[in-house]
């Protein structure tokens, strides 16, 4: 792979590493490199058995050429010289000395050190946001040993978390089926129902290579979306659903299921047997328990009586209404009942919750015709194979080949829950939940081991997966979050997991700088807040606010590729060594994020390929530098020891610790991990340096395909899915709302509503026509939706300012302005380049015209996220963003703390 | 005898413009000079509308119309189907750019960077020779060569392949020797509905698209 | 030539050429016109040469002018290599002859080399026509139709151009140029009423519209104006030299006004379409 070869010029040398520039990632890559200039990409063909995508790498690997060599690059540290910041204020950067910019921090950071952590509000001091839904990691060296080595950081100010991201798909996900994200087993799935999911866009290589298998092979999809995204296009039928509605539609195919159907089309054993739908409700609406272990009661058939769940050999019933002697457990541990109870199948409390959301009743809503719903309905149930099996390396298991992928704006803010819970409920009911061919969570981020999905799925009370939730306990929930979005306090379903910080309401550490509601302690700017690879003065929500804000930071440390919108409010901007100029290895395969399912594990490296530019250093050197000079050198090293670089250093029979009192060279480092990761692949045998990685790239070891599957572990473990009803969250939501109030604490009382056992549709699209209304304006005088959709050649990629991947998007609709509705723009007397405005009461921006028949007349779409304007190149489209529009609200923030990407607007042609 | 052929297949497409990049770095084209892009096309009204994503590009014809007005036969057409420009011999008049029924080629009199001024690469790469002359998608004609003295086989080993074809990430460009009955290009085209741009212009595309199975 | 601003997948309008290779088409026609003019009616009377001579510059022009086009100017001989197949080639050569025969013509004031530089003129402005039927990726260029209405409204500029110089360098007209003129106007009409009609079957709207809009000025300055001039001219000799003169203009303005529209208006590329949409996934 390293072997040189000659061309005309002279020496070219091709690399393996890996591009890890989407969530969508990693993927593996060559590049080519001539005379010591990297001069071109190459798919990776050596690894074409190993990557699920054929070794291959999306569009956005093929700028890298130019975003190494991108002239618009900081490539010395610089300093602030014009003490005011904003929006306004030209910083006047210039050009510093490493040391200088490295003991400016240290400084910075000693000086804390000595105050204290923990600000007078108990907030960490220091701040540091990371964007790309954690793909900066792959790229930050050992940054996370020297976080790890400083102690409290809050990670939760939001660069799009909570808005761009799946979040009651991660939060549900996890608690229900450890899915941080979800899937259909595509390999296998010959029926999908994909709301608003653009896996086309967002799934990178995998997905893609994946999704189009399956269309070749005969899968059809289904897109339920406004518009007609790259995914709608690829799919076999498109249904322009009204913005904001799937839940109804969800919630009518549930009704043709439950109520349509016969019975015996669902899965009836799966449901008995491995979801909680024969657990007895009582009269409060938690579970009737065993008085004497407090287990759920079902009720057995074969005995004619109500039994504890793990009794052997039962045949539960699933509707019918029931006695027992059981007793009703409620908030808080208080009995709310016991003795002689009656009692219903959890099951029978559905099919009631439903009977209402007909499709008669959901096409109003929708504005999508009953027949269509009534037919996807039965197409799922058609293509469902209930009780069909297949055999999987060896084993045996059920084989349901459909399943319901939702997308970003669909699984955000309010109405998001109901997706999410609809979508899980329908992969239950025809038993196609975790099994061959269905709906499949992909990987973990709040619960650990973060690289072992199925190892996370521990046993919990119930017969459930243990949950990841925060306490809601007296004694142990507290009004003192331990960061400013306060996910802890607010969200139990946020955890406390690697990523919960990230997870929360992250737009609260905003939000509330400028106002702390009641109870909370007085949110206060962070003392110093580091900023990698994420831009959220652009890709948040509501980012002239962000702007405003983050203009009162009083020492910003950005890591800076080129000069940006948030770098803007910098102190000190570090040029660090980029994607190919510096060294990493990282785990790779098993399955991850989005798509990614492998059958190898193992690790790849990303190798400096060129020479940095400029003055840039590699992110180990400086995480390195600055552990040094702010004396935490130990605790750094210490962190990588423990596997702060990706992998710990010790194992049981190898060991490549580091001392903790020695600077160890980027290289060094890297070499010590490499020989970890090389022993921990091979069970201690070998242990293969860094030149050994740099010559091969990668290295792997089986992954069973089995594994993709949480059934087997669930069926092992006699564990059953926590669905349909929501008994626990019911009880949470109670005592969260219980000690808010202790702490007068009212302002959260609308999310908290949304715990349920079985949640109600409510209007959703109406909270933000409600919204429009509390900002001056009128749902008719602003009649349109205005919607957002991924950009495969830009999401997370921080690509903005590379040419070529301006100029190849440019070739798809919506990279060149907002598309609208032909028929709408005939009416407006918009023609296709005019220039519009693009308004709220507060604010307007403007674009061109993309006329288009792919969209509702009721509905604009921005795609991606720009509006830049200080990113040099970016600063020149002219394409405006959706985030300049939206504001952030508690309103429109729902029960997990998260808002979606959608605003009421009005359009009008600008005069020439 | 060998016809070099690519075949698309439109159900796999996602417009995704991977190839566009790819070609854009393997073949050192300035901005602007796609020989490969994936077009974005809608077709139909409100609600009743499809959209598809079509790449195009030089389509090696049998009998190409660039070749015919050439003036200088700096076009010319390869016994194994690929059409060349021979960059010493074009004069760089353009007219085979109107010949083009498929848009495929381009003249860029001045060196063009991505920032303005050259980046180390695109200064490595300049190729003054291809400044004033019409240029095209080349099926990456020198790896063809290259692979082949190799012994290497074009559309099976990707030393031997087309760049954009290299890099599709969903399947859909594949490339080969039509006239090989157990090759890849032909096996696609005995088992799919196809179509080739333009078919009623008689110039024989070499680039197919398939549109669905054959036992569709 | 700079990259397309817009690419598909509806046809727009080239940019490969732009008003210096129009400028071949309007100047070669003219200058043909001319020198067919000079040859065939002018000769050899007093001044004839004269019309010669800027038909020969006219044509002359025009190849100057799409020189200037050429990404590669100093490898311009390399235009002669492939008469086999391009009509540009072809057109090359014809123009060789039309200079030969021409400057030979004009040198000795001899009847058969302008005999020959005519006919020479004819073939060169055939071949224009035909340049512009084989550029296959234009619709509005490649139909057959073009032909008879290139070299027709040729003869029409040439031809009236000659009526309106004749006067101050050829110390008047024949009588019967008149009724030539009269002809080819009559022909061009007819030639480009077919033309229009042939390539709005083909070209996408936006060209059709540039066709129609250039047609009003082929009716009306271009026929109607010159059927008036020569009428006025056969009933009213003694204003015939003026009225001639005028509409010979006016012929003049009309053909160069749409062969102008016909490259740079008309020449719409024709996009990209798909006979069949793809089955993605289980129908």
């Amino acid at each position: 792979m390293n072997a040189p070869e000659r061309s005309g010029k002279g020496e070219v040398r091709r690399l393996a590493t890996y591009c890890y520039q989407c969530v969508a990632g990693p993927d593996l890559l060559q590049v080519k490199v001539a005379d010591g200039v990297a001069t071109e990409v190459e798919p990776n063909f050596g690894a074409c058995d190993v990557h699920p995508g054929g070794g291959k790498v999306c569009v956005k690997a093929y700028g890298l050429v130019q975003k190494t060599y991108n002239p618009n690059r900081v490539l010395t540290p610089m300093k602030r010289t014009n003490p005011k910041k904003g929006r306004d204020e030209d910083p006047g950067f210039v050009p510093i000395s490493w040391d200088e910019a490295l003991d400016t921090i240290a400084a910075k950071l000693r000086a804390i050190r000595e105050t204290g952590l923990l600000d007078e509000s108990g907030y960490p001091r220091v701040a540091a946001s990371f964007g790309g839904g954690g793909t900066p990691q792959s790229y930050m060296g050992t940054f996370p040993a020297f976080l790890a080595a400083w102690g409290p950081v809050d990670m939760g100010f939001g660069s799009g978390q909570g808005v761009k991201c799946y979040h009651s798909e991660h939060l549900f996900g996890e608690y229900w089926h450890r899915g941080f994200t979800v899937s259909p087993d595509t390999p296998l799935c010959n029926y999908v129902i994909s709301c608003g999911a653009n896996v086309e866009a967002s799934g990178g290589v995998v997905g893609v290579w994946r999704h189009a298998n399956a269309r070749a092979r005969g899968m059809k999809r289904v897109q339920v979306e406004p518009h007609l995204s790259v995914t709608g296009a690829c799919s076999a039928e498109w249904v322009p659903i009204r913005p904001k509605t799937d839940a109804a539609f969800l919630y009518a195919l549930i009704h043709v299921m439950l109520h349509e159907a016969k019975r015996e089309r669902l899965d009836l054993p799966f449901l008995a047997q491995h979801t909680a739908s024969p657990y007895l409700v009582g009269a409060h609406g938690f579970y009737l328990r065993d008085p004497a272990t407090g287990k759920p009661l079902l009720w057995d058939r074969r005995r004619g009586a109500a039994v504890p769940f793990d009794t052997p050999d039962t045949d539960p019933a699933l509707e019918g209404a029931f006695h027992a002697d059981a007793v009703e457990i409620g908030p808080d541990r208080d009995e709310l009942a016991r003795g002689r109870l009656a009692g219903e199948p959890a099951f029978a409390k559905l099919v009631a919750h439903i009977a209402p959301y007909s499709p008669e009743w959901a096409a109003a809503i929708c504005d999508v015709p009953a027949a269509t719903m009534r037919r996807v309905a039965n197409e799922f149930l058609d293509h469902a194979q209930v009780g069909a099996t297949i055999e999987i390396e060896g084993r045996t298991l059920p084989f349901r080949p459909v399943a319901v992928s939702l997308g970003k704006t669909v699984t955000n803010g309010w109405g998001g829950f109901e997706c999410c819970w609809a979508r899980t409920v329908l992969a239950t009911l025809v038993g196609g939940l975790e099994v061959p061919g269905g709906t499949l969570g992909t990987t973990v981020r709040l619960n650990r081991p973060l690289s072992e999905r199925l190892a996370s799925a521990k046993p919990g009370p119930d017969g459930f997966l243990l949950p990841p939730l925060n306490p809601t306990d007296k004694a142990h929930w507290s009004p003192r979050p331990n960061i400013r979005n306060a996910y802890r306090s607010m969200v139990p379903l946020a955890a406390d997991g690697p990523w919960s910080q990230a997870l929360g309401p992250t737009h609260f550490s905003w939000m509330f700088l400028d106002g702390t509601p009641e109870g909370l302690p007085k949110v206060t700017p962070p003392e110093v807040w580091f900023v990698y690879r994420t831009n959220p003065a652009i890709s948040f929500w509501d980012t002239p606010a962000v702007v405003e804000r983050m203009a009162r930071f009083p020492f910003v440390v950005a890591f800076a590729y080129t000069r940006d919108e948030t770098n803007h409010a910098a102190d000190i901007l570090l040029p660090d060594a980029t994607d190919l100029e510096s060294l990493q290895l990282i785990r790779i395969g098993g399955s991850k994020y989005v798509e990614q399912f492998w059958e190898r594990e193992g690790f790849a490296l990303r190798q400096p390929a060129v020479a940095p530019r400029g003055e840039a250093r590699d992110f180990t050197d400086i995480a390195t530098e600055l552990a040094r000079r702010t004396g935490l050198l130990d605790k750094y090293n210490a962190a990588i020891n423990k596997g702060a670089g990706g992998v710990p250093l010790k194992g049981e029979r190898w060991d490549h610790s580091l001392a903790p009192d020695r600077v160890y060279s980027r290289d060094e480092i890297w070499d010590r991990v490499c020989r970890a990761a090389s022993a921990e692949l091979s069970d201690g045998a070998e242990s293969h340096g860094l030149d050994w990685w740099k010559a091969h790239g990668l290295a792997t070891k089986p992954f069973a395909r089995t594994d993709w599957y949480l059934f087997p572990t669930m069926v092992k473990q006699g564990l059953r899915f926590e669905l349909p009803y929501q008994e626990r969250l019911w009880r949470v939501g109670q005592e969260l709302g219980r000690r808010l109030h202790e702490h007068g604490m009212r302002w959260w009382d609308k999310q908290l509503a949304e715990y349920q056992p079985l949640p109600k549709w409510k209007d959703f699209p109406g909270e933000w026509e409600r919204a429009m209304v509390a900002q001056g304006g009128s749902a008719e005088a602003y009649p349109f939706w205005l919607l957002t959709a991924r950009s495969m050649q830009y999401s997370w990629g921080a690509n903005a300012g590379v040419q070529l991947v301006k100029e190849v998007a440019d070739n798809l609709t919506g990279h060149k302005g907002v598309v609208i509705n032909a028929g709408t723009a005939a009416r407006l007397g918009i023609a296709d380049g005019d220039l519009v405005e693009i308004a709220t009461p507060q604010r307007a921006v403007r674009a061109r015209a993309q006329v288009r028949q792919g969209i509702r007349p009721d509905t604009l779409l921005l795609v991606g996220q720009f509006g830049h304007w200080a990113t040099p190149h970016a600063k020149d489209f002219g394409m405006p963003s959706l985030n300049t529009l939206a504001t952030m609200s508690l309103e429109l923030t729902d029960a997990t703390g998260s808002g979606a990407d959608i605003v009421r607007v009005r359009l009008a042609r600008v005069a020439a | 005898m060998t016809r070099w052929a690519m075949t698309v297949d439109l159900r796999r497409c996602v417009g995704c413009q991977t190839c566009t990049a790819a070609c854009r770095t393997a073949n050192a084209t300035p901005p602007g000079v796609q020989w490969r892009r994936v077009l974005d096309m809608e077709v139909g009204e409100y609600p009743e509308v499809r959209r598809a994503f079509v790449p195009v590009g030089c389509m090696h014809c049998d009998d190409p119309p660039c070749m015919h007005v050439c003036p200088s036969t700096a076009t010319r057409k390869r016994a194994d189907g690929i059409v060349t420009i021979d960059y010493d011999l074009c004069i760089g008049c353009a007219y085979c750019a109107l010949a083009c029924p498929y848009q495929a080629r381009y003249r860029a009199d001045e060196p063009r960077y991505a920032y303005g001024e050259p980046t180390p690469p695109e200064e490595a790469r300049l190729d003054r020779g291809r400044l004033g002359v019409a240029t095209k998608c080349t099926f990456c004609v020198e790896r063809i060569d290259a692979g082949l003295a190799a012994g290497k086989t074009p559309g099976v080993d990707p030393e031997a392949t087309p760049a954009c074809v290299n890099s599709c990430i969903s399947q859909a460009l594949q490339f080969g020797d039509l006239d090989d009955p157990q090759g890849k290009v032909a096996g696609l085209l005995a088992t799919h509905r196809h179509f080739r741009m333009h078919e009623e212009l008689g110039t024989g595309p070499g680039v197919y698209y398939l549109w669905d199975r054959a036992d569709g | 030539m700079k990259p397309p601003t817009e690419f598909g997948p509806r046809p727009w309008q080239q940019t490969s050429w732009d008003a210096r290779a129009a400028t071949n088409f309007i100047l070669g026609g003219t200058g043909t016109g001319l020198l067919v003019a000079a040859a065939c009616f002018f000769a050899p009377q007093a001044g004839w040469r004269v019309l010669a001579a800027l038909g020969l510059v006219s044509v002359a022009g025009g190849l100057g002018a799409v020189w200037f086009e050429l990404g590669r100017p100093w490898r311009f001989a390399n235009v002669a290599l492939n008469p086999r197949t391009s009509w540009m080639t072809r057109e090359a050569y014809a123009s060789g002859f039309v200079f030969a025969f021409g400057a030979a013509a004009v040198a000795t004031g001899a009847a058969w080399p302008a005999w020959l530089a005519a006919l020479a003129a004819l073939a060169f402005v055939y071949c224009q026509s035909r340049m512009l039927r084989a550029a296959k990726g234009i619709p509005a260029w490649r139909v057959r139709e073009l032909t008879p209405f290139i070299v027709t409204t040729g003869l029409a500029e040439g031809t009236g151009l000659a009526l309106a110089l004749a006067p101050a360098l050829a110390g008047g007209a024949p009588r019967w140029v008149g009724a030539f003129f009269l002809a080819v106007v009559v022909g061009r009409i007819g030639a480009w009423l077919a033309y229009l009609g042939a390539a709005s079957r083909h070209a996408a709207p936006r060209a059709r519209a540039g066709l129609e809009a250039a047609g009003r000025h082929v009716v009306v300055l271009g026929t109607v104006i010159p059927v008036v001039a020569a009428a006025v001219a056969f009933a009213l000799p003694a204003v015939a030299a003026v009225a001639l003169a005028l509409g010979g203009l006016a012929a003049l303005a009309a053909g160069w006004r749409a062969k102008h529209a016909i490259v740079l208006r008309a020449g719409f590329n024709q996009g990209f379409a798909l006979p069949a949409l793809p089955v993605r996934g289980a129908r």
